[in-house]
């Protein structure tokens, strides 16, 4: 049985796990662009108390960092198919559900995930920048909308940079729970390799390399950012 | 040139400002004095819009607000006119010390970016802070940022300053620099309504002294009036309270 390491087996699904990088990108990228401003803005209805808004968001980040990622993924994958479906025969859509590219149900999953997590991330960050800066900036003139602008979100964004930047890598991580819906990401990719020899613990390496690469390249680039965006604080960082 | 007309404000049930009436003519400096938890912070703040009074007024020149219900173009308005120093000086952290002085000029007052760099460096100058303009907050001492806030105030060319205690959360050995400063300006006729418990500020510098006690003013004169003939008992009783034993009113 212990015949040893297949290296060619090893480098060649190295390739092909690498091969799903875009996909993982991709996907991080989208929910990034979608949860970047909706929790930001949600953060806000938070911090500002703003009615049924602020309610909405807090039983809604309740729900979804109460329920295990593969959960709402399962839940997503099986109900949205049904809901599509019952659209399509009432609007007379030729279309089979069947067809939708998993991609899809990852934007919706990871999009709506990663707005909770932001959206606490942002309450806190938000919540460290002092109530004086804004009645500062209110009384030397400048509008609500100029005083976020301009001195509390920069401030802020500071704080927040580090758990952006967790949020992202765990985000990528979780990218790999695609396979349960067929997405044809990383780990789906070197597992489908591994499937006719049985090499899985080859397959599993390759996995681990790949995420590791990407994730300490995205935390190296978040670094880079931070210490660009925290000039104003020298003695920290 | 500004007048405040019964002004209430209450924290929940708590009523803190009981019909507070202040006038302030051009070129005065007004110094309230009063213990903590008279409501000293809460009337500026109410002046100055960042707190909403239940009722009372300002009248500023042919402006006339209401200090509860103003407008939001109201409320801009009047703080066009209005500048204020906080106690913890509330500099803006992610901007240098000249940043600071020109935000409310470029963005609030809309005056071009250069002739803004011009004045903030000229308000910085004159709080003594020339070597300081490319400095962040976090990098000056407590009474040069407090000096900052003040060049910040000052830039506005505003018709009144409002101060909150601004020498209260400094280290004893800074409260001097920051004192000299507003005795400066003072001097070359800025209005300014001062709260602070600094005496030979209020005794010196000031050409109105008001007490206030409870939410309402219980006393007001000038600095002689106040300091060495008060009428009221509560008067008499805060300043045997607050002055230094050597104390002295030369006039
Ligand atoms: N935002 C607030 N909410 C509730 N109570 C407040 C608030 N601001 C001030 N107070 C209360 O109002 C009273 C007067 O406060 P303040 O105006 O700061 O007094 P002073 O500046 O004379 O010390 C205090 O008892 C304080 O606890
Ligand atoms: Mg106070």
């Amino acid at each position: 049985m212990s015949e040893g390491l297949n290296y060619k087996f090893l480098v060649d699904t190295f390739f092909i796990a690498l091969s799903g990088v875009p996909i993982t990108l991709f996907i991080t990228v989208v929910a990034l662009l979608f949860a970047l401003p909706l929790g930001f803005l949600l953060a806000l209805t938070r911090i500002n108390r703003i009615p049924v808004l602020h309610r909405f968001a807090q039983v809604y980040v309740s729900f979804v960092r109460g329920t295990p990622i593969i959960i709402q993924i399962f839940i997503v994958y099986s109900s949205v198919p049904l809901l599509l479906s019952s659209l399509f025969t009432k609007f007379n859509i030729g279309m089979n559900v069947y067809d939708v590219n998993p991609i899809w149900y990852a934007f919706i999953v990871f999009s709506f995930n990663t707005t909770a997590v932001l959206i606490e991330v942002f309450r806190s960050a938000l919540s460290t920048v002092n109530r004086g800066q804004l009645e500062a900036a209110q009384s030397v003139g400048l509008t609500d909308v100029q005083a976020y602008r301009r001195i509390i979100i920069p401030q802020a964004l500071v704080v927040a940079m580090p758990n952006i930047c967790t949020a992202t890598v765990n985000l990528i991580k979780a990218t790999s729970l695609g396979y349960a819906m067929s997405l044809q990401e990383i780990t789906l990719k070197a597992k489908v390799a591994a499937n006719v020899g049985y090499n899985y613990v080859e397959a599993y390496i390759d996995i681990f390399l790949v995420y590791l690469l990407l994730c300490s390249a995205v935390e190296y680039a978040f670094k880079l950012y931070e210490k660009r965006l925290s000039k104003y604080k020298p003695s920290v960082v | 040139m500004l007048e405040i007309k019964d002004v209430y404000k209450s924290f929940g049930k708590t009523e803190i400002l009981k019909g507070v009436d202040v006038t302030i003519d051009k070129g005065d400096v007004v110094v309230i004095l009063g213990p903590s938890g008279s409501g000293k912070t809460t009337l500026l703040r109410c002046i100055n819009f960042l707190e909403k009074a239940d009722q009372g007024r300002a009248v500023f020149g042919d402006i006339d607000v209401n200090l509860g219900t103003a407008t939001k173009k109201q409320i801009h308005q009047i703080r066009q006119k209005i500048a204020f120093v906080f106690q913890s000086n509330n500099l803006f952290n992610n901007k240098t010390a000249l940043e600071n002085v020109t935000e409310g000029l470029v963005i609030g007052r809309k005056v071009p970016k250069e002739e803004a760099v011009k004045i903030g460096k000229k308000a910085l100058d004159k709080v003594g802070l020339t070597d300081k303009y490319d400095a962040y907050p976090s990098e000056l001492s407590g009474g040069q940022q407090q000096r900052v806030g003040i060049a910040r105030a000052v830039a506005l060319n505003p018709d009144i300053i409002l101060f909150d205690e601004p020498t209260s959360a400094l280290d004893p050995e800074l409260v001097g620099e920051v004192l000299t400063v507003m005795k400066n300006i003072a001097r070359e006729g800025t209005t300014m309504l001062v709260v602070t418990h600094e005496m030979d500020f209020a005794k010196d510098v000031a050409n109105k002294v008001i007490f206030m006690d409870g939410g309402v003013i219980v006393e007001e004169g000038t600095p002689h009036e106040i300091f060495v003939n008060p009428k009221e008992e509560r008067t008499q009783k805060f300043l045997k309270r607050v002055l230094p034993e050597d104390f002295t009113y030369h006039i």
